[in-house]
């Protein structure tokens, strides 16, 4: 035993234990020493590695907290979803009012209801289709349907949530119009002829019209039916109907009918059946 | 084959990744779930069961390193358990060679001894001397419990140093 205590094993163990006696006090008596720095530095590295392993226990949250926690965001997640759809669906009929502020801001008088075309009448030459819009929306027959760029029909059928939208380009449309230019009148109406090239006609014009290509056409108001002023298209032709030996005009509306997606439907506008009324006598 | 400097290299490699790991574990919040209060100090586990097949000096080397990690994660200094392990596994590393061979039963005498005497001074540095108020409860709510789960999770890791010791040790063959 004797020689144990005298060996170099126990001289070194004496050694290493002062030594660590030393630091202890040293590190415990001076703050942000060199000691404590070092072994900081020295697990850095650990520290890294236990700090990243915690990230998801920083709030010492334990698994039932965190996934009720879980659930609840989620249930936050499916609301603001919703909220997002409706966001969209809000901000596309805010484009498509957009499309009408124009005509809205000129004619104060009008109540627009925007719509979108849901399906296009595939037996029908003359561009008829269907909106998703009805008489929930106070969409009724005979209500004018316009485009960006002017009048392009009117309500053919309605039921609560659709209605059918004929075109200037059918022949069932018979609307007063006038020439801009030369005060000329006549009827717009469709042709099986022009529909095709999203073409219509301004017929039943008197032999003495001075009407000529590139004129403005546009609505009289004359029926009450339509409101004045909306513009119908632009003259590209003058032509002479043999067969009700007449003077016609083909206009091209501004808008591609069979194209077209977003429409607006004037449900109310001043002057608006006050010719009936007073034909009827009311 | 290869010789008794590698085997050494690796060994003590392999008691050096032991700790590295342990201490992860241990600074981990949420990893290990406390069991009445308190966790196993797993680094005391690692070097009391390395120190009793290991000769004095690098027992003393292990237990060294063990503590300061200790130390590092519950005080952020050199402390109580840097000189304790140090000075026990030094004194295992001893008897286990010359007095008490490191049989299993003879582990579970050490390991318990060790434990005790760990735990006593750990509580009297930084509790007792301090005069900290409701020390005893501490003691009765924690200290046990971390006592007796250090213990029985020494188990596992006598068995591990053994495997590793016996693979990498040219003296056993």
């Amino acid at each position: 035993m004797k020689e144990f205590f005298q060996s170099t094993k126990v001289k070194i163990f004496l050694s290493v234990l002062m030594v660590l006696i030393m630091l202890a006090v040293f590190t415990r008596n001076v703050e942000n020493n060199i000691i404590s720095t070092t072994l900081n530095a020295m697990t850095f590295g650990l520290s890294k590695v236990t700090a990243a392993a915690t990230e998801d226990h920083a709030k010492g949250k334990s698994y039932d907290e965190l996934n009720a926690e879980n659930e609840a965001l989620q249930q936050a997640n499916r609301e603001l979803r919703a909220k997002l759809v409706d966001y969209y669906s809000v901000k596309e009929e805010n484009t498509r009012l957009w499309k009408f502020y124009d005509i809205k801001r000129e004619h104060e008088d009008y109540s627009l209801i925007p719509a979108t075309v849901l399906r296009r009448d595939s037996s029908d030459e003359f561009g008829s289709f269907t909106i998703d819009k009805g008489t929930a929306s106070a969409v009724n027959v005979g209500a004018p349907v316009i485009g960006e760029n002017g009048l392009i029909g009117w309500i053919s059928e309605a039921d609560a949530y659709t209605a059918k939208v004929v075109t200037i380009l059918s022949p069932q449309t018979s609307i007063g119009a006038v020439d801009n230019a030369t005060n000329d009148t006549g009827i717009i109406t469709g042709s099986a002829k022009y529909a095709d090239d999203n073409r219509t006609t301004f017929s039943k014009l008197n032999s003495e019209n001075k009407v000529e290509k590139g004129d403005i056409i546009t609505s009289s108001g004359a029926s009450g039916i339509y409101p004045k002023g909306m513009v119908l298209g632009e003259v590209i032709e003058i032509g002479y109907d043999t067969y009700d030996t007449s003077h016609y005009a083909v206009i091209e509306p501004y808008d591609d009918i069979s194209k077209i997606v977003d429409v607006a439907v004037i449900t109310d506008f001043a002057g608006q059946g006050e010719i009936l009324r007073k034909e009827s006598g009311e | 084959m290869m010789s008794d400097k590698a085997t050494s290299f690796f060994r003590y490699l392999a008691y050096v990744i032991e700790l590295i790991l342990m201490f992860v574990l241990s600074t981990t919040p949420g990893l290990m779930p406390e069991i009445f209060g308190a966790k196993p100090v797993l680094l005391i586990c690692v070097a009391l069961t390395a120190a009793v097949f290991e000769r004095e000096i690098p027992a003393m080397i292990i237990g060294m390193l063990s503590g300061i990690l200790a130390d590092i994660a519950y005080s952020n200094s050199i402390g109580v358990f840097t000189i304790s392990l140090t000075v026990i596994c030094f004194i295992v590393g001893y008897a286990a060679n010359n007095l008490i061979v490191a049989k299993f039963l003879n582990y579970l005498l050490y390991a318990a001894v060790a434990v005790g005497i760990l735990f006593m001074l750990y509580f009297l540095v930084w509790f007792v001397i301090p005069g900290v108020k409701d020390m005893w409860s501490y003691f009765t709510a924690h200290l046990i419990s971390r006592m007796v789960q250090t213990f029985l999770f020494s188990i596992p890791f006598y068995f591990i140093n053994h495997f590793i010791y016996s693979r990498l040790n040219t003296e056993m063959g």
